[in-house]
């Protein structure tokens, strides 16, 4: 590596292997899996102070999201020991329910959180931090490839993959009711001219719109009026890197909107920007703004509301539950309507904004765009909405800009794999007209996608992909031979009449009868649905000494679902089969006369890598799938 | 576009063997204009209007002998089954006039087409969909009106209708979990499946199951052997069967110590009748032959009548074959020639049907008893959708047995969320019935199965 490119010398010149455009939660992860493969990278963003903010709620993880959170990290992404060493609140989410849908979640201390992830960047070889604006992009003469970009400050940096992650300061525009003005974040102004480059390269741009709930003073709260949320005490790291963290247990609180909080809401309806007329985007259904959810569920005479604390730092609480875009003096009125809020003292207003996206189907699954070699997307930039979102995209596009550059094939994640792979599939395969928002539903196989299971599924991949460390795939392993290990035990172990006693004595109720277990192994024992792997550790200590209690747990969804997770790899045999019949990328959909026109347009623009992706694209006909199956396979020949 | 680029290929399209009229189809890129060459009048088929017939002769360019006086019915693209230009020659069904022509055909230009091709043609010119495609192999088999009726009603998509039904109880089923997928349990309450509603999907499943013996019966038909020692009246029972049905289909001869064998239709069902050789104990070499074959015969019957004469009596080394006949559940029973005076003398064997083939007496009896035992009640076809194939056969069996993991789940308490994969497994299943998943099995499974020319 040059002084050069180490980027000590900030003259025109300069030339770096990729350059990350923004430093969100996309750009972080992106710049520093680039580094991490040992290419010099430049990450270009407006203001170093902002590095990693937490724009909307102060909290990573949740249903599913949580789960990708815990896969970029088995893939060797940065997010999951981010929040584990800023957070100051834990649960699992669903602890009531099946394995499939449990999720851990954290509140973060932001500002912790942003610095940490700074000072991440700051300390990592081979990346270089520059404030600046990029406002266009520099192409090869025939406008096919990627050179570099140009900066506000006129500024030309050169590199080989350009990794765009603007977030929604692209063309950013925020409201607050009446009030408008071009912003990325309330007090931040919006990235402007690069949504022009991005037309020139040949994307079709579109208008998305997310919202947040104001901040209030602590101090200005009753929390006598609320209900205490506490997290679990025991923490189960994001991270697969240690067994545990030791971190602060701050409550939020639960209170709720009332009548009177939608009568002054409905009343002063017009005055929003999103009913007057003012926002085009289209925002998520899924997260809608207190005056949606007023308007849209007029049945409900109240609405949930976590109050959350947003650092240790700060007395600014989060009004989860009510983003709004309403006149500040709305937005005072009503929520001085609630419980524990009367005389709430609003730090900053919420408000919407509205930003400039593009269609995510302009990009193929490594994230490379299609119409310029090595320009990558990732992020709110095309369409999605969501830290983690984002950040699993990053990591995406930054290891597929590093792979191209070692002339490695991309790292595509199978919707079978991870929740990131169905995530990106949906995304350049369906497009998105809302912000995409990352659900347990939109997965397919669930219960191989389960939070504890990023590890066993995607460790290896981060290996391969070099991002996993040393000490890192150790732990990974002895890991994976301890569970075995334990499976093994309790297959030999047998009950005896001391451990009916035992059980008995530990009182587990249910339908079942201990002395039928007489003589089984312990391994069939565990599933019985009364019994428990801490049971058998109670009954014989050897089973859980001195293993991580983590391990315990796995064999014991392991095997209680074995049933299941074997039918569940059946099923994703037969998606893989699909997903293995590849179409060659000079396919021409012209020769299939039999396809619908529809579907034929639709083939030509997503141009999928599979039979696998091409059966997801909305609207096309299965027969058509079958017939370009059969074009494709060796029934081809006969039909000449 | 690349439409009707696919080379000329040919076949015959009606069964092989002499007849009256066959019929060879030639399809493909340039087939009207090939076959323009050999027929006359020249000149006349290029220049014909599609959907036309003519009349003429085709006539070997070389020798300029003509082969056969024949029909042409032409078809243009894209309005023919493969959707490319098509003509189909009906010429005389001779085997040897059939061959001449087939080798013109080939000299000048067409290919022999592989099994299934022109109907892998129409499906990739998107003019059949796979369950169609399915039901077009029966409709070209159907053997009775009955069987042809249920091909049909496939080919019009009755199936399908029936198991979109039965999806759309799944689906809702489903919609339910999928909320509770994506709301903590703070904000969602529980979801759960009601034993009770999958039950009554399974049950629906299981319909459709024991609608395939139905299937099977009319489409495959059934084997009949009658049975029983010489001169006991086998033939006579053959040729009342016989009378029972006009359009007799086939008929081989076997030699008269042989078996004679018949296509004939009983109930809507088409019955592949056998006239066994006598049981009687002889040393005779060919007599010895004769009886392994009707042994052979018998075991693979699904039905046996046993003929006995009744001034006889039953023979003692009959009650062994009697016995299990009568246990594998093929048993029809006939105390034949009760009009003879010495019938009074042998008590019939229990169930034995009383009749006398040479006065009639008990006769309709006999033919109802026989078409009840080829066609229960219970399985006879009431115009409701039937499955046929082993296929969906088998693709019923697995949404049948996922919905039964997905009941056992429920009684464990295994959460919905896990439940919920047996559900969408059944989904999947029934899903691959209608054609909206295709598997390359089912490809291959489809094309495999088409003899040439269909």
């Amino acid at each position: 590596m040059t002084a050069a490119r180490r980027g000590g010398d900030n003259s025109g010149w300069m030339d770096f292997d990729v350059i990350v455009v923004g430093g969100g939660h996309a750009g972080i992860e992106a710049a520093l899996a680039v580094a991490r493969l040992d290419f010099s990278v430049l990450m270009i963003t407006q203001n170093l102070d902002c590095i990693g903010k937490l724009s909307c709620n102060p909290a990573i993880g949740g249903l599913a999201k949580g789960n990708m959170v815990r896969e970029i990290d088995a893939l060797g992404g940065e997010m999951g020991r981010l929040i584990d060493a800023t957070m100051i609140q834990f649960r699992v989410l669903n602890r009531s329910r099946g394995p499939a849908v449990q999720a851990p979640r954290a509140q973060a201390d932001k500002l912790a959180y942003q610095t940490l992830a700074k000072k991440t960047l700051e300390q990592q070889k081979n990346l270089c931090i520059f404030q600046d604006t990029a406002v266009d992009f520099i192409l090869d003469s025939a406008g096919h490839e990627i050179r570099g970009i140009v900066t506000e400050r006129g500024r030309r940096f050169h590199a080989a993959k350009v990794i765009v992650t603007t977030g929604t300061f692209l063309n950013g525009r925020i409201y607050i009711g009446e009030f408008s003005m071009p912003a990325g974040r309330l007090g931040e102004p919006a990235a402007r001219g690069l949504e022009q480059g991005l037309s020139r390269v040949g994307f079709k741009l579109g208008r998305l719109k997310t919202g947040t709930p104001a901040r209030v003073h602590r101090d200005s709260l009753d929390f006598s009026r609320m209900e205490p949320q506490f997290g679990d005490q025991d923490i189960v790291p994001f991270s697969f890197s240690y067994d545990s963290v030791d971190r602060p247990r701050l409550p939020c609180y639960i209170t709720f909107t009332n009548q009177e909080t939608h009568r002054v809401l409905a009343e002063n309806m017009h005055r929003s920007p999103l009913y007057s007329g003012r926002i085009v985007g289209h925002g998520a259904r899924y997260c809608p703004s207190i005056e949606d959810k007023v308007v849209k569920f007029p049945d409900r005479s109240r609405h949930q509301i976590f109050v959350e604390p947003e650092g240790l730092q700060t007395a600014e609480m989060y009004l989860n539950g009510v983003s709004t875009s309403m006149p500040e003096d709305v937005q005072q009125r009503f929520i001085h309507t609630i419980a524990g809020m009367e005389h709430a003292w609003i730090m900053r207003p919420g408000y919407a904004v509205e930003y400039d996206y593009i269609d995510p189907s302009q990009l193929y699954p490594s994230l490379e765009c299609k119409m310029v070699r090595g320009l990558y997307v990732a992020g709110q930039t095309i369409g999605s909405s969501g830290y983690e979102e984002a950040a699993g995209q990053g990591l995406m596009a930054g290891i597929n800009a590093a792979r191209a550059l070692q002339r490695k094939e991309p790292l595509i994640l199978s919707r079978a794999e991870a929740y990131i792979g169905v995530m990106i599939d949906d995304l350049v395969t369906l497009g998105t007209e809302e912000p995409y928002r990352m659900f347990t539903s939109r997965a397919e196989h669930r219960l191989s996608l389960r939070h504890d299971s990023s590890d066993m599924r995607l460790v290896e991949i981060g290996r391969e992909v070099g991002l996993v460390t040393d000490r890192y795939y150790q732990r990974f392993v002895a890991k994976r031979v301890g569970v075995e290990e334990i499976k093994e035990l309790l297959r030999k172990r047998r009950v005896a009449e001391t451990d009916v006693s035992a059980l008995r004595a530990l009182q587990l109720g249910g339908n079942f009868e201990l002395d039928s277990s007489l003589g089984k192994t312990f391994y069939q024992l565990l599933k019985v649905p009364e019994i428990a792997m801490i049971h058998l550790a109670a009954v014989d200590r050897s089973l859980a000494e001195p293993r991580p209690i983590e391990w315990l747990r796995q064999v014991e969804l392991d095997v209680k679902y074995e049933g299941y997770v074997a039918r569940q790899d059946r099923q994703v045999d037969r998606f893989q089969r699909m997903e293995r019949m590849k179409i060659p990328a000079d396919f021409d959909y012209n020769a299939l006369s039999g396809i619908s026109n529809e579907s034929r347009e639709k083939f030509k623009r997503i141009r999928p890598l599979s039979i696998g992706q091409a059966s997801r694209i909305s609207g096309v006909r299965n027969s058509d799938i079958a017939i370009l199956m059969v074009s494709l396979g060796r029934w081809a020949k006969q039909a000449g | 576009m690349a439409d009707h680029q696919n080379p000329p290929i040919t076949a015959l399209a009606t069964p092989w063997g002499s007849s009256a009229i066959a019929v060879i189809r030639c399809s493909g890129l340039g087939a009207i204009e090939l076959v323009d060459r050999i027929f006359l009048p020249a000149g006349k088929l290029a220049s014909a209007a599609a959907n036309s017939v003519h009349h003429g002769f085709l006539v070997d360019p070389d020798s300029r002998v003509r082969l056969d006086e024949v029909m042409v019915v032409l078809l243009r693209a894209p309005g023919s089954y493969t959707g490319e230009d098509t003509v189909e020659v009906m010429c005389h069904g001779s085997t040897a006039g059939i061959q001449r022509i087939l080798a013109l055909l080939l000299a000048i230009g067409f290919r022999q087409a592989e099994p299934g091709e022109f109907t892998l043609r129409a499906f990739m010119a998107g003019k059949l969909d796979l369950t169609r495609a399915e039901a077009v192999n029966e409709i070209v088999s159907a053997r009775t009106a009955e069987s042809h009726e249920m091909a049909l009603q496939r080919l019009s998509g009755a199936l399908e209708q029936r198991i979109n039904a039965i999806k759309a109880r799944l689906v809702t089923l489903l919609a339910a979990v999928d909320i509770q997928l994506d709301y903590p349990e703070e904000d969602s309450g529980e979801v759960v499946i009601a034993p009770e509603a999958v039950v009554e999907v399974r049950d629906k499943i299981r319909e459709l199951l024991a609608s395939y013996r139905t299937g099977r019966i009319y489409q495959q038909g059934v084997r009949v052997a009658i049975a029983g020692r010489t001169n006991a009246g086998k033939s006579s029972l053959f040729n009342e069967l016989l009378r029972q049905d006009r359009s007799i289909v086939s008929e081989t001869a076997g030699t008269t110590r042989d078996y004679i064998e018949s296509t004939i239709a009983l109930a809507g069902v088409p019955v592949r009748l056998y006239d066994t050789a006598g049981f009687r104990d002889s040393s005779e070499r060919v007599e010895t032959e004769g009886m392994r074959r009707s042994r052979e015969i018998l075991d693979a019957a699904d039905l046996v009548l046993y003929v006995i004469d009744a001034g006889e009596g039953v023979h003692d080394s009959e009650p062994a074959m009697l016995q299990q006949l009568r246990e594998s559940g093929r048993l029809v029973g006939v105390w034949n020639k009760i009009d003879l005076p010495a019938a009074g003398a042998h008590a019939a064997p229990h169930g034995f049907a009383a009749v006398s083939l040479n006065t009639g007496q008990g006769l309709p009896q006999l033919i109802e008893l026989i078409c009840e035992r080829i066609l229960p009640a219970s399985l006879t076809w009431n115009g409701e959708p039937v499955i046929d194939s082993l296929r969906q056969k088998q693709l019923l069996e697995a949404a049948d047995s996922a919905l039964g993991h997905v009941l056992e789940g429920l009684a464990m308490q295994i959460p919905v969320d896990a439940v919920a994969l047996d559900v969408e497994e059944a989904l999947h299943s029934l899903g691959a019935i209608t054609g909206e998943v295709t598997t390359e099995d089912v490809l291959s499974a489809m094309f495999a199965g088409f003899c040439v020319g269909k």
